[in-house]
């Protein structure tokens, strides 16, 4: 299981520039738009940790986020022509895709009816994942949980609760008992504090 | 403004300060579609989505875990089995800015299924569906490759084909108002519609026509019509389709709008 490369988010990383030895994702995905499986191979060992990870921080349960894993890194060997390097990064492309799907599935009836306030509160604390935790050196993890520290209380719950729980942002406010004005403007300013603190473009 | 077909107009706050939760997927397709919109024409607020939603991958990677091993040979199984779709080419009148990229985070379940190819011409037999529509949608689309880039085309065929063979395929045609015809090819299974007219007059000012998918609590914009000599639209291929949904046509400012402005000059209800 060889994920860590994919998380680097440290400068020079993140812009997929990558260490010589490795080719970068975008590389990988221009190879596997022209029916490489082995460079796909190399995404997958690079992204199915992440991909599956934010899955299941959404939908919470195993079984589900690993049929919806699937269908996203299949998506992604079936569309990889489609990615667009000018319109952001390659890893950004294919978690927007596993975010989407993740949502797609959640947001979905049947699904609706079984959430309710509870998941809502287990999603606002990052669940102890045990697994994860042990996966050594996760600068990710560790970055992102102090850059959510540095946000305001209002800030921080209104963007794992969208992001990590799935929420619209209509949901959160009725959620928070915030107006959704209010709502819309911290989602946006904890993000951009968010973006400067993760020192990302 | 329409009010005989119940549109309501929402309230629209500026969409800049939506970049935030568009970054996080916390906006509603209809949000999204009028962000994007506004991301289209607002070079510096696409920059500000494009570095938060770089922020919101950060926190995608953060709650990286191991994902169960026969996950690896599964996907790969899947992968031996599975076409790929061509390349979009650049963005044209054919599909709205952006729709490839939407296309690509926009296929659902039927993304474990074998990719549909190109041969889907006698797969239409199966399909009970009037000849004469089915002639007039490959005659449009036989035009769309003359007249547009042809890696677009193709782009388009893959969903157009994926409608067409359809088991539950329908066709809807209606007049339009003020000359005209309309065809509509839909599966609500593919959750798409494929939105063909001839005889469509031309309009002056620089009015545009454009294409809705209509709900009772929101209009979803599908895009301007690219009118062809003879009144012939470009076909356009819509997502997202919903149960309930009505499809319709509003002559608009140039540039469209993100509501609708007048009233519908025809609309064809889409059921299921």
């Amino acid at each position: 299981m060889n994920f860590r490369e994919a998380r680097g988010p440290g400068p020079g990383r993140d812009r997929e520039a990558g260490p010589s030895a490795e080719p970068d994702l975008g590389g990988l995905l221009a190879h596997v738009a022209r029916g490489d499986q082995a460079a796909f191979e190399q995404v997958y060992d690079r992204l199915a940790g992440p991909v599956y990870g934010l899955i299941r921080r959404v939908l919470r349960d195993p079984a589900q986020s690993e049929e919806v894993a699937q269908e996203v890194l299949l998506e992604v060997w079936r569309t990889a022509s489609r990615f667009d390097p000018s319109r952001g990064s390659a890893t950004t492309w294919v978690m927007t895709i596993a975010h989407r799907r993740a949502i797609d599935r959640i947001r979905s009836v049947t699904a609706e009816a079984q959430r309710d306030q509870k998941s809502a509160a287990a999603a606002m604390v990052p669940a102890p994942d045990e697994v994860a935790e042990a996966v050594e050196g996760n600068l990710d993890r560790e970055r992102v949980r102090r850059c959510l520290g540095s946000l305001t209380d209002l800030q921080r719950e209104s963007i794992t609760l969208a992001y990590y729980g799935g929420y619209t942002y209509r949901q959160v406010s009725g959620l928070l008992g915030t107006p959704i004005g209010t709502i819309k403007t911290r989602i946006r300013d904890g993000l951009i504090r968010m973006r400067d603190c993760l020192g990302v473009a | 403004m329409g009010t005989a077909w119940g549109w309501r107009m929402k309230l629209r706050p500026d969409p800049h300060l939506l970049t935030g939760a568009y970054a996080l997927d916390a906006v509603d397709d209809a949000e999204r579609d009028r962000i994007r919109r506004h991301l289209a024409r607002c070079p510096a607020c696409a920059q500000e989505a494009r570095g938060l939603r770089e922020a919101a991958t950060r926190m995608a990677l953060a709650a990286a875990e191991p994902p169960p091993p026969q996950l690896r040979e599964k996907v790969m199984a899947a992968v031996a089995q599975t076409r790929q779709q061509a390349p979009a080419g650049e963005p044209s009148t054919l599909t709205r800015k952006g729709a490839a990229w939407r296309q690509a985070a926009g296929r659902g379940r039927h993304g474990s299924s074998a990719a549909p190819g190109r041969a889907w011409m006698p797969r239409l037999a199966a399909v009970a569906m009037s000849l004469v529509v089915v002639a007039a949608v490959v005659l449009a689309v036989a035009q769309v490759v003359t007249q547009s880039r042809l890696n677009t085309a193709r782009a388009q065929q893959a969903a157009l084909s994926a409608v067409l063979s359809a088991p539950d395929a329908r066709t809807a045609t209606a007049s339009v108002q003020n000359g005209g015809t309309v065809t509509v090819v839909y599966s609500h299974d593919e959750r798409r519609m494929i939105f063909t007219a001839h005889g469509l007059p031309p309009l002056t000012g620089g009015k545009v026509y454009e294409l809705w998918l209509m709900a009772p609590t929101s209009n979803r914009p599908e895009g301007l019509l690219d009118l062809q000599p003879g009144g012939r639209a470009v076909p356009v291929v819509a997502s997202g389709l919903r149960p309930g949904d009505q499809t319709g046509l509003t002559v608009e400012p140039a540039g469209g709008s993100a509501q609708p402005t007048t009233t519908p000059i025809v609309v064809v209800p889409l059921t299921g």
